[in-house]
């Protein structure tokens, strides 16, 4: 594995790894989803300017404008807890709590 | 320029360590601006300089805007610091699996540390990258109005999911 494939590999399991073993906020796990969408940003970038393939440029924008509309979707969820629990911790979500 | 390069791929990585062990959405956020930041110089050092314009404005001036007033809105009085003890350990914790990982790349053409291989392009007016950000009209005409039919639907679901406290998605169970 080259240096720079092993920079965005790792950049994604971190994110990965963050998001998985959060404890706290909501909008923690939000933000290391978000990293994660940068870093396949990066690297579909780096990739097109590797192989050389200049028509395939255009792909890290539209996976820009898809990773809005998560992050959108995500926020709303996010404000729509932090109105109704008053918080976005993790542990004031326990209606299905056994 | 080679020099460069590695220090923002260590920039990179880092970065996404604090996104990962954070004390708060605070640090989370800054994080994410230093991996932004990090990856764009180093999209830039390969020459492809419209990407990492894109990174930039549409990344950190429209989507991080919005993150950090979500963690403005949401968030604790008094957030832990980045140099408490939990913290520390679990920054230090992803860095060294990093670290160990990367000493496992290698390979029989490729021995340890041989890193530094062809990581230069060239210069030119016409730059393939720029150019070929415009095939996003041409060929993939379709996909860009997907795309676009895709962003007005995810505005109509923000509408939808945030919309009031008694009709509303997330709500208590009185």
């Amino acid at each position: 594995m080259t240096s720079i494939q092993f920079t965005f590999s790792s950049a994604f399991i971190l994110g990965l790894t963050g998001l998985a073993f959060n404890r706290t906020h909501l909008l923690s796990a939000l933000l290391c989803l978000e990293g994660m969408m940068l870093s396949l940003y990066i690297a579909l970038s780096i990739w097109t300017l590797e192989t050389g393939s200049t028509s395939s440029s255009a792909l890290p924008l539209f996976l820009l404008a898809i990773s809005a509309c998560e992050a959108s979707a995500g926020l709303a969820l996010l404000v729509a807890t932090a109105r109704t629990h008053g918080t976005d911790r993790l542990q004031s979500l326990n209606l299905l709590q056994c | 320029m080679l020099y460069c390069g590695y220090l923002l791929m260590f920039g990179v990585v880092v970065g996404m360590a604090a996104v990962a062990a954070n004390p708060s959405p605070f640090y989370a956020a800054l994080g994410l601006v230093m991996v932004a930041a990090m990856g764009c110089g180093f999209i830039m050092c390969l020459g492809g300089t419209f990407s990492c314009l894109v990174l930039f404005l549409i990344y950190l001036g429209g989507m991080l805007v919005v993150f950090a007033y979500s963690v403005a809105l949401c968030s604790d009085a008094l957030p832990t610091g980045l140099a408490e003890g939990s913290v520390l350990k679990s920054m230090v914790g992803y860095l060294g699996l990093t670290g160990v990982v990367a000493l496992f790349q290698q390979s029989s053409e490729a021995p340890l540390f041989w890193w530094f291989v062809g990581q230069e392009s060239e210069m030119s007016v016409m730059q393939g990258e720029t150019e070929g950000v415009s095939e996003a009209y041409g060929s993939g005409g379709i996909l860009l109005l997907t795309c676009g039919w895709a962003l007005l639907v995810a505005l109509y679901v923000a509408l939808e999911v945030s919309r009031g406290c008694s009709r509303g998605p997330v709500r208590p169970i009185k």
